[in-house]
């Protein structure tokens, strides 16, 4: 029950919001259901057992039987640490857009409560139906968000990032459907679209020929993923919507929707077309460290903040391709960890980019100067974020990179070479912004407005400091985080070729030990009693 | 020569009989009043009375498990005739309360409107039940020598007119082009009924080329009824000249009929279930022509009832697919399948579009543009909401009914062999995508003036909201409305 509630309470919250009239008490009755649904989901902690690989916490129920689809939701190591990213950034996006989301109040809420009932239910559902319903349904929220609440040139950005990611997704549909007639063979004529059933199948594979089945439907998966990423050459849907997006949006875009895109390739991508994804890793992990050096390059020329942002976020998931593809389990455990840097600092610096044009109404890095003496704090705090971005020991982004890097080395040598770069291209354009905005004499905007006050104000500073929290906890005790998806890294790794996973019958096994012991604990108690009775006599 | 129809064929055709009666109903008190318009609120009661007692002795009298012929195999009684009538009633409801309110329709002609909107319908039903190619004849031109007329009588003085025309000249071609074909048909095999050509089918169509001459030619005549591109020159612009409750009911209901007619005819087997015949060749081409030219031919418009004509014929073209995919040897019943749901489906969506375009409409000659939505958001929030929905619906977005028939109609062409084809439909869905987002970026994202709804269009909001409510439950619970289609078409099997 407990993954339902997350997927869909906020949902019926969002509907049931429909009779408050008051726009300030919806939006601290939404806060405060936030932060109720992330403690909710803490719960996850205590019922989650991290030493298993299996599917844990199932709930299955027919949905449409004739064709093999269920809601059928389940949590593994892959998706534990991006359900609680989701429910834990949702909140904090709705305080860093408190003032700034200022029209259409009660919408913006409901949409982004129907944003965390989709992105909860894309991480968690376990049948492929389910899943492309989940995944298409989070453009929806998303697309109005842009597009009511985004900046000048928001009606191109929003259509472009809604077409781009379908045109991707529908193809996989196809592949979807392609693979539901593939388990019709091994389950007795019944097609099934649970991701079990697919990773059963053995697709037909012909090594070095693109036309065979296995590498066709590899593809329609990969590149509806790949645009979601976005990798390469499908990425220029994302500094569009980036730039456009309200701070929340981009806060939850670059936090966890492109989350979606490389959770897919491990859920799907990957595990399903093993000898595809084997045959074609060279080419992905090409890409990745293509994306990783030239978002870095295209990053440094912006002279907008935002947009800068934007370009590291393609250079930052171009180290998760690499981490995936290498295949081995330093890479794939880096690539988990550095989604959730990613989604921590890219949130973060999107957050911080947020309140400071609040302020100023202008991201363009040249009309700022001498940030640092107007807003101390502000400026620390924005340091500390670049170090996370930019992979600084102590933080968590060098943790995931390090171990990227690592996989990639024994994968490739000559991509870890240029995937190494981008490590000093990366430190290069995040470190020019915080020279040019926060050193220096003061100058443009910051003396402009230095006497409104550009310091962060309370709200803001509540909204950024759980995220400076977790940049030093997952830096110093990274195992604390790594501990809770092992299992399932190793089991996806090393199983190659022949991954299975089974649905952990804990609550059963549970059960049943606990009547086997209850009766033992009796007996003996007897037993005791009335040997205790017995040397009485 | 002894003639006797035994009872059970006038029990069959009840639902028929019940829509004509209650078709004269309005019409009888208007000429005992006088030549006055009773209140039109009972004339729309007669109708909605008529259509819920059609459908009521579909249901309970057709015979649900088998296939029966009556009127000496003229008729043809399956669980698709039933399921069809069922739409055919709902559709005449919708569009008999639309042009109630519709300024384009309603007042002083609205009796005789009842009486041809009801009449037309018959001419669906027949359509649907028809074994017998002159009964389709037949049935054709009821239907359209009607909807001519509905098409005409509209209050605007202009374009609806020019509308009428235009349909009837070219309607009247390609229903002579039927005919012609039924012709050779006929001459070939001595016999119009279709079960009895399907018999003789795999002989007949190696006999000669007259045959398949024949056959295309009235494949070509049903095209035309439904749209399929080189054969769609006429949907526009007579889409667009009609009063909008008119294109509703031509837009859905002879587009369902039809479909289930060229079902029928292509269940003949005279292709001997071949995917390289060179009629499912065409027949491929044509769908993946009329996929393509809809959708972007739908981004270009820029009034809302003309974008919404292109884009029924870009859906004609997903349920050629299906058809497609039902005459090839196989898991054929997919494609029955993915076709009644999908004309189902797009029925109440496209529906749901135009009650909303008829909602907007205040003046008799009012030509909604897309550009005279923006911000309806604000204005009306109910009516934005449910038109975003028929708008996500149509563009296939889960988890609304839209989406499901386009899995349903991607699944049988992928299990049929015809991955091309799903595909292309990918394709089209991509595009269609940008020209049905469009209004919602208008309505939501733009805060200039523009149209607003009538406040007296109460009973047309309300058929509105319930479409709506379809559209959405239909998709989140389809495994009764799959099942019910499933065993529809079993007698296909």
């Amino acid at each position: 029950m407990l993954l339902t509630a997350l997927i869909f309470l906020p949902l019926v919250f969002g509907l049931g919001l429909s009779v408050i009239k008051d726009d300030a008490v919806v939006k601290k009755l939404t806060l405060a259901f936030l932060i109720a649904e992330f403690l909710l989901s803490l719960f996850l902690f205590a019922k989650f057992d991290p030493e298993s690989a299996k599917l844990q916490l199932v709930e299955r129920h027919d949905w449409i039987a004739a064709i093999g689809v269920q809601y059928f939701v389940g949590i593994d190591g892959l998706s534990f640490w991006l359900v609680l990213l989701t429910t834990f950034l949702t909140p904090l996006a709705l305080l860093s857009g408190w003032t700034s989301v200022d029209k259409k109040v009660k919408a913006f809420c409901f949409a982004l409560l129907a944003l965390e009932t989709t992105m909860v239910g894309t991480f968690v559902s376990m049948n492929a139906i389910l899943f492309y319903c989940f995944f298409e349904a989070s453009l929806i929220p998303m697309y109005f968000m842009i597009g009511i609440w985004g900046g000048t040139r928001r009606l191109y950005a929003t259509v472009k990032f809604f077409i781009f990611t379908m045109a991707g997704s529908i193809f996989m549909l196809l592949g979807i459907i392609t693979l539901m007639f593939l388990t019709a063979s091994q389950n007795g004529g019944q097609i099934s679209a649970s991701l079990l059933d697919f990773y059963k199948l053995h697709i037909p594979f012909v090594q070095d020929e693109f036309f065979s089945t296995q590498t066709l439907l590899f593809f329609a998966f990969a590149v509806a993923f790949a645009i979601k990423v976005p990798v390469f050459p499908f990425h220029t849907w994302l500094p569009d919507a980036h730039v456009e997006a309200p701070t929340p949006g981009s806060v939850i875009l670059a936090g966890v929707l492109l989350k979606m895109g490389t959770y897919g390739f491990l859920r799907f991508a990957i595990p399903i077309f093993p000898q595809a994804a084997e045959q074609w890793a060279w080419a992905f992990m090409l890409v990745g460290v293509f994306g990783v050096i030239y978002g870095a390059l295209v990053a440094m020329v912006q002279p907008d903040m935002k947009k800068l942002v934007a370009y590291s976020s393609v250079s930052h998931m171009g180290y998760i391709m690499l981490g995936m593809f290498a295949m081995n389990t330093q890479g794939v455990s880096g690539a988990l960890y550095q989604m959730l840097n990613h989604g921590v600092s890219t949130g973060a610096l999107f957050m911080l980019v947020g309140f400071v044009y609040e302020r100023t109404h202008t991201r363009e890095i040249k009309n700022y100067g001498g940030l640092a003496s107007a807003a101390p704090l502000f400026t620390i705090l924005f340091v500390i974020v670049t170090m996370s971005s930019i992979a600084v020991p102590l933080t968590n982004g060098f943790v995931g990179e390090f171990l990227i890097l690592l996989g990639t080395f024994s994968a490739n040598k000559i991509i870890a070479g240029f995937a190494v770069t981008g490590v000093v291209l990366g430190a290069t354009y995040m470190l020019w912004m915080v020279k040019k905005v926060f050193y220096g004499e003061e100058a443009g905007v910051v003396l402009e407005h230095k006497a409104h006050g550009l310091e962060l104000n309370t709200r803001e500073i509540l909204a950024i400091v759980p995220l400076i929290i977790l940049i030093f906890w997952m830096g110093l005790s990274s195992n604390t985080f790594m501990h809770w998806s092992k299992a399932s890294v190793e089991n996806l790794v090393q199983n190659h070729g022949q991954y299975q996973l089974t649905i952990k019958e804990d609550e059963v096994e549970k059960s049943l030990e606990k009547a086997v012991a209850a009766n033992s604990a009796k007996k003996v108690l007897k037993a005791t009693i009335s040997h205790e009775a017995k040397n009485e006599l | 020569m002894n003639f006797s129809i035994p009872l059970v064929d006038f029990v069959c055709i009840s639902p028929a009989i019940i829509l004509f009666l209650a078709s004269l109903i309005p019409l009888t008190v208007k000429v005992l009043r006088g030549n006055k318009e009773q209140n039109s609120f009972a004339s729309l009661s007669w109708v909605v009375l008529g259509a819920v007692a059609a459908a009521f002795a579909a249901i309970s009298f057709l015979p649900k498990h088998s296939t029966t012929y009556h009127f000496s195999n003229a008729l043809v009684f399956d669980g698709v005739s039933i399921f069809v009538t069922v739409v055919v009633c709902l559709i005449t409801v919708v569009a008999a309360v639309m042009a109630r309110e519709n300024n384009a329709t309603n007042g002083r002609q609205y009796s005789e409107f009842l009486f041809l909107l009801m009449n037309s319908a018959v001419g669906m039903l027949l359509m649907a039940w028809s074994n017998d190619l002159i009964v389709t004849f037949i049935a054709i031109e009821i239907m359209s020598l009607c909807l001519y007329l509905l098409v005409a009588l509209s209050h605007e003085e202009k374009l609806s007119k020019e509308a009428a025309f235009k349909y009837f000249i070219l309607g009247g071609f390609a229903s002579a082009v039927f005919l012609y074909g039924v012709a050779f048909i006929y001459g070939m095999s001595g016999t119009t009924y279709l079960n009895m050509i399907a018999v003789r089918a795999a002989e007949l169509s190696t006999g000669g080329y007259l045959f398949k001459l024949g056959l295309i030619m009235a494949i070509v005549g049903l095209c035309f009824k439904i749209a399929i591109v080189p054969f769609h020159a006429w949907a526009p612009d007579v889409y667009e000249g009609s009063p909008t409750p008119v294109t509703a009911f031509m837009a859905t209901g002879v587009k369902v009929v039809t479909f289930v007619a060229f079902l029928r005819v292509m269940k003949l087997d005279f292709l001997g279930h071949d995917p390289n015949a060179p009629l499912v060749v065409i027949l491929q081409w044509l769908a993946v022509f009329t996929m393509i030219a809809g959708n972007i031919a739908a981004i270009m418009q820029q009034s809302l009832k003309r974008m919404l004509a292109y884009s029924s014929i870009a859906h004609s073209g997903y349920v050629l697919v299906g058809l497609i995919a039902a005459t090839v040897a196989g898991e054929a019943w997919r494609g029955d399948l993915s076709v009644i749901f999908y004309v189902t489906a797009y029925t109440i969506m496209t529906l749901g579009g135009f009650c909303v375009v008829c909602l907007l409409e205040s003046r008799e000659n009012d030509i909604i543009l897309i550009d005279d939505i923006k911000g309806l958001a604000k204005r009306n929030p109910l009516i934005a909401g449910v038109f975003a929905l028929f708008l996500l619906s149509l563009a296939g977005i889960p988890p609304t009914v839209g989406f499901f028939a386009k899995f349903f109609v991607f699944s049988a062409a992928i299990k049929q062999g015809f991955v091309w084809l799903a595909v292309w439909g990918a394709i089209g869905s991509i595009i269609g995508a940008y020209y049905y987002l469009r209004p919602i970026v208008y309505m939501y994202m733009k805060d200039e003036d523009g149209v607003s709804a009538s406040e007296h269009y109460q009973l047309t909001f309300g058929v509105t909201t319930l479409l709506a409510i379809l559209t959405l439950l239909l998709g989140l619970m389809t495994q009764p409305f799959y099942l019910q289609v499933k065993a529809a078409i079993s007698s296909f099997l």
